[in-house]
């Protein structure tokens, strides 16, 4: 399996080239297109039942949805093009067996099936700004896909940082990790507009995006037509 | 102070570094990470010599932009304790303009694109022309001046235009301006146009100086999705 | 005239250059700005009935703007609303492609035809208020994308594409458009579409779809208040 990734930093692509009987499992409504010789299987999702995921959906921002598909080659020469729903680039990371990878809920795109996916959910609601994080940990052996709003920047942690919550990608296992409100009262952090933070410690791999989807949903969401419900 | 505006165009951010006592204001919302020891607060941007009245109109207008959406006039200031960085970046896609104001200059920006600004900037919100019948778009404007520096944020790419006449930008399109150019706004071709070209208002700028546009519209994206959206 | 395409693919923006009569039509709304000395006019696409019948399919606005120059060298700055690419076709005489009707932008040359009435293809898009325009050179068409715009050569195997993120393709391509297994999403229940294209052409896919922004953007919107 070759994972190739076009048109970084705002548009990308990824091209997952399969050879015959290799399979990826990506979120449904990230297929772009694909060579005639792949067979799908549809709801194949990845752990837990669709009650609790279907409570979870709701918490992640955007109201992804989390059904899969298995897309499996029967020829070499297959592959299938992915893409996210908001412009931004797309990132590989291979696991390093042992080492986990946490990875915020929206920015998941797709791994094999020698990577399991577990969701852990966090659950933390902040009060007023209506934000809450949804993280999957990718544990086992493979490539994980994962996706950024806008584009995005790995850093080697080696201490300590304050990250808002809305530009976390993903980590790995090393680093530890705290929710708290931006500024010292809830209506401070409302009205800084900052919301929730992460104060994140340790050692390890950290992947943040340049854009924060919640800030640029309540910018453009608020300016569309009202809804109902 | 040390900062950077790193990988425009598309996704660009601003990394700043503070030493002891180095104080960066910048937009609600901008912050994408810091050093434990930098230290953010939030203030209303009423300008920094506003008395009682305007802060108080300010504060009114920003809790009514707050909860109807749109821009927010509450800022966050960044002070260190000691050396530390804080990282800044916009809501939308694009680029970070750095502009250094040296007091005698101005700089009309709209107010979705400030970002930050450091030293003596004074930022004063100015409505100004027509409030479409339609749309409610005018033009909003902030108007910089003083001594210090000013980040502003693109939706798009930039282009900076030299003015040497007369040159006509979508509201929507623009990012900032020199406070050396007149301009008028207007419907972009008499009456009818302004109901039914769809193109909004535009802003006719006359003199010299230079005019920064952006290549996307905000307007534009919502009125692109609105017809696709449901209920 | 001279044209450019400024900041591709990223935010791709049409810079033109136009003489003293030159004309170039665009889609309303996709004006950045202009020099003085170009005239602008607005009119309704394919006069009162034609435009009147295109409002029911959706998508497309009923207006279109006509920049006239009235002097030499004077700019015209075009955009689309997504972000996205920008591309130019130059389309001999007798020529066509295949164009998805948001994607349209610009076009000059007189007799360039721009024909919606191509049922053959209405069933690419369900719902979603796109179709697909056939146009016909000579002439220039200027159309944009959401995300960058991928060019894919289609050969006697085949290649599948979403319907949505299909922007152009060549005119002699063989297509048919299928339901396409597995959840799509929350809100657009009738998406979920694919076109099998086969024979031999270029297929230029978008790297993003205008229904993925709606979904995400959904949760953010006001919701209205109830009244009884």
């Amino acid at each position: 399996m070759q994972i190739e990734i076009q048109y970084n930093p705002a548009h990308s692509l990824a091209t997952v080239h399969l050879d015959a009987g290799e399979a990826i499992r990506a979120e449904a409504s990230a297929m772009v297109s694909m060579t005639r010789g792949i067979d799908v299987q549809t709801n194949a999702g990845h752990s837990a039942g669709g009650g609790i995921l279907g409570g979870l959906r709701r918490a992640v921002v955007g109201g992804e949805s989390f059904f899969q598909n298995l897309y499996t080659a029967r020829s070499n020469g297959a592959h299938v093009t992915l893409a996210p729903r908001l412009c931004g680039s797309m990132v590989v990371h291979e696991l390093d067996p042992g080492v986990d990878l946490l990875i915020q809920g929206s920015s998941y795109v797709a791994a094999p099936e020698s990577v399991h996916i577990d969701t852990k959910f966090q659950g933390f609601k902040a009060f007023l700004s209506g934000e809450s994080l949804f993280f999957l940990k990718a544990s086992g052996r493979g490539p994980v896909l994962m996706n950024a709003f806008g584009a995005v920047e790995m850093r080697e942690l080696d201490g300590e940082s304050i990250l808002d919550t809305g530009h976390l990608v993903a980590f790995t296992a090393g680093i530890e990790y705290t929710i708290g409100k931006a500024s010292q009262g809830w209506i401070a952090s409302y009205l800084s507009g900052e919301g929730l933070v992460l104060r994140l410690r340790g050692r390890g791999k950290l992947w943040i995006q340049r854009r924060n989807p919640s800030e640029f949903g309540r910018t453009v969401g608020s300016m569309l037509p009202a809804r109902e419900g | 102070m040390n900062y950077r505006v790193e990988h425009g165009p598309s996704f660009a951010w601003l990394k700043v570094a503070l030493a002891e006592g180095d104080e960066i204001q910048a937009e609600a919302g901008a912050m994408v990470c810091r050093d434990p020891q930098v230290e953010m607060t939030t203030h209303l941007n009423a300008g920094r010599r506003a008395g009682v009245f305007r802060a108080l109109l300010a504060f009114l207008i920003a809790l009514v932009r707050k909860f109807l959406g749109g821009e927010t006039m509450f800022v966050n200031r960044f002070r260190s304790s000691g050396p530390g960085e804080v990282i800044l970046a916009p809501a939308l896609s694009g680029q970070i303009i750095h502009k250094r104001l040296d007091g005698a200059s101005k700089l009309f920006v709209q107010t979705g694109s400030y970002l930050a600004s450091t030293g003596e900037v004074d930022t004063r919100v100015r409505f100004t022309g027509l409030r479409s019948l339609l749309g409610g778009e005018g033009l909003v404007l902030l108007e910089c001046a003083g001594e210090g520096e000013l980040w502003i944020n693109s939706y798009g790419g930039v282009l900076p235009l030299e003015v040497n006449g007369t040159f006509t930008v979508d509201t929507g399109h623009i990012v900032a301006f020199d406070g050396s150019l007149d301009f008028k706004v207007k419907s972009v071709g008499g009456m009818k146009s302004l109901f039914l070209s769809g193109e909004g208002l535009v802003c006719e700028f006359s003199g010299r100086g230079v005019v920064y546009i952006q290549s996307r519209n905000l307007q534009a994206l919502v009125g692109w999705l609105s017809r696709l959206l449901p209920a | 005239m001279k044209y450019d395409i400024l900041d591709s693919p990223d935010f791709a923006m049409l810079q033109l250059v136009l003489d003293a009569g030159e004309v170039v039509v665009a889609e309303s709304g996709a004006m950045v700005a202009k020099d003085s000395q170009i005239q602008i006019s607005t009119s309704m696409r394919g006069g009162l009935l034609g435009a009147a019948k295109r409002k029911l399919l959706g998508g497309e606005s009923l207006f279109q703007n006509t920049f006239t120059s009235q002097s030499a060298g004077q700019r015209l700055f075009l955009a689309a609303a997504a972000e996205g690419d920008l591309k130019a076709r130059q389309l001999a005489a007798g020529e066509s492609f295949f164009l998805q009707s948001g994607a349209y932008v610009a076009h000059s040359g007189a007799e360039l035809v721009i024909d919606t009435k191509f049922g053959g293809l209405k069933s690419f898009f369900s719902g979603v208020g796109f179709f697909m325009l056939r146009i016909q050179g000579p002439g220039t068409v200027f159309y944009g994308s959401y995300g960058a715009l991928h060019e894919v050569d289609v050969g006697p195997e085949g290649y599948t594409v979403d319907t949505a993120h299909i922007v152009a393709f060549t005119e002699h391509l063989d297509y048919s458009v299928r339901a396409f297994g597995g959840f799509k999403g929350l809100f657009f229940s009738g998406e979920g579409l694919v076109c099998d294209f086969s024979g031999s052409g270029k297929v230029w896919v978008q790297t993003r779809n205008a229904a993925g922004l709606a979904a995400f953007l959904h949760p953010f919107r006001a919701v209205k208040s109830k009244r009884s």
